[in-house]
Parts: structure tokens; sequence; C-alpha cells
């Protein structure tokens, strides 16, 4: 179980579960929450999550992409909340309120 | 057990509690400074990871301008009218939450099973401290290996940056054109209210 000859002081696995721990807190947080704002900070958590992953791997496997990865990983992830914003900032100018399920105008 | 692994189980059972919390709050400013917590937490765990200059990004960005964005983002609109509201889904929270429970349960059962195998790549902390430190290896390999994606990137922010003002900005501009910055004649607030 992880134990593959490595100098890493923590095994891979923990992180692989952490991880997941915090990968489907913030699932849980999409689905769930009915707040636009909440389910941004979900998506910023799940974001993490994979860093973590990653970060981790980078050290598990002695090589810098990983950590290369992270990088991309945070500008996407600045992206996303900088249109994620204005997107809610207009919905919230145009129907008064930031409840996913009231913005229901497509009938989706 | 090392004190590497005590710390990663602290710091890793902060972020969790920190995650949960997010996403249980009523108020989105607790909210956030729950997830600020979490992300500071999951730092620490870079800390631990020999990722120093992850550290330093992600309390820089994370933690620090993606959150203030967001706190700005909220300064902007009037959210504790929300709070009265029924805060969950009523027709697919306890189905969202077995399911995802159900996945939390798959992943462990996955990851119990497997024996990963260390690629060796030979970027030991060792070599990178040989090789002048976490940061100077991380820039090389950035600028040679992955020269192309840190230039796309750039493009991403850009196309971010100018689709988030377009998106924002107001159908019309004339009357805020023609508003003086003099302080004597500015609106009360009350005038304010009855203008919009």
């Amino acid at each position: 179980m992880g134990a593959a000859p490595t100098d890493m002081p923590i095994p891979i696995d923990w992180y692989l579960y952490l991880s997941a721990a915090l990968f489907l807190i913030g699932a849980v947080g999409v689905l769930v929450r009915r707040n636009l704002y909440i389910i941004l900070f979900s998506l910023e958590l799940m974001m993490n999550a994979v860093n973590l992953n990653l970060v981790g791997f980078s050290r598990f496997h002695e090589n810098m992409l990983g950590q290369g990865f992270v990088l991309f990983t945070l500008a996407v992830a600045a992206a996303e909340a900088a249109v994620g914003l204005a997107i809610a900032t207009a919905l919230y100018r145009n129907r008064q309120t930031l409840m996913v399920d009231l913005f229901d105008r497509m009938k989706g | 057990m090392g004190v590497e692994k005590v710390l990663f189980l602290i710091f890793g059972a902060l972020a969790v509690i920190g995650g949960m919390a997010t996403i249980t709050r009523k108020k989105i400013v607790h909210a956030l400074v729950f997830l600020v917590f979490t992300f500071i937490n999951i730092a620490a765990i870079f800390l631990l990871t020999n990722a120093y200059f992850l550290v330093v990004v992600q309390i820089l960005v994370y933690a620090g301008a993606i959150m203030v964005m967001f706190v700005f983002a909220i300064m902007f609109l009037d959210l504790r009218t929300f709070e009265q509201e029924e805060q969950t889904h009523r027709g697919q929270r306890w189905v969202a939450l077995a399911l995802s429970t159900l996945v939390l349960v798959e992943f462990v059962i996955v990851l119990a099973g497997i024996t990963f195998v260390s690629a060796r790549g030979g970027i030991t902390p060792a070599a990178v401290a040989a090789a002048g430190g976490d940061s100077k290896v991380l820039g090389r390999a950035l600028f040679d290996q992955m020269l192309l994606p840190f230039e796309v990137a750039s493009v991403v922010l850009l196309v971010a940056m100018v689709g988030a003002i377009v998106l924002v900005k107001k159908e019309k501009t004339s009357d805020v054109a023609t508003r003086s910055w003099d302080p004597a004649e500015q609106l009360t607030p009350e005038a304010r209210e009855g203008e919009d």
C-alpha cells in the first residue's frame, strides 16, 4: 500500500486521500448550495485539491513539471475567478438575486 | 512516525475542517475567511513537500489576490438579503451528499489497492539544493520545458481580463460620464437611492 521505494517522508497515498476529501467537499458545495458565491468558492477549493495532488506527485516522481503545472492551474483559477465574478455581478444586476435555481429563464 | 507526518495530519485536518466550514456558512464573508484558512493550510502542506516557491505563490495569489478580488466583488453587492433565504437546493441536497460520500468511499477503496512506483526523476530536494534552490530549478523548467504553455497562460489571463471588463461594463454610461468629482456636488445617499 504505497510502499514504493522513495525517500519521501510522507506517503503519496496521504496526499491522495486529503486531495480526494477536499475535492469532494468542493463538489458537495457546488451541488448543494444555492448561492453563486459559495459555488465559486467551492470551485476554488476543488482546484486547490488538484494542486495538492500535483505537488505531491511532483515530489514523489522527483520531477519539477508537477510544480510548473500548479502555476498554470493557478493562472486558470485566477481567470476563472475573474470571469465568474464578472458573470455574478452581471447576473445580480439583471435579476437582483444570486440564488442559482432562480436563473431559469432558459428553462434548462 | 516522523514529525512531517504529524504536521501533515494536523494541517490536512485543519484544511478539511476549513473546507467544510466554507460550504456550510450562511454569511459569505465568513465562508471566504474559512476558505483563506484552508488555502493557508494547503500552503503549509506544500511547505512540507519542499515546494517552497509554490508556498509563496499560493499565499500571494490564492489567499491574497483572488480572495481580495472576491471581497471586492462582495462589497459591490448587498448580499445580506440572501442570508434569510434557503441556502440549499431542496430537491437534491441529500442525493448530492450521498453520491459524494459514495465517490469518496470509492476513492479510498481504489487508492488502498494501488501501489505507486516512483519514476525517480532525480530532482530530489538534495539535488534541488545543490542546483541553487527551488525557485531556480522551477524557473529553469518553466522557461525551458514549459515555455509554450507559459505563453498560452498569459493569453488566457488577458482574455479573462478583457472578458471580465466587458461583462461588468454598464450598458448606459452617459449619466456616469457627466457626474462631477467635486465633493460638494456629490449626491446624498437618500438622493442616490431614489436615482436608480
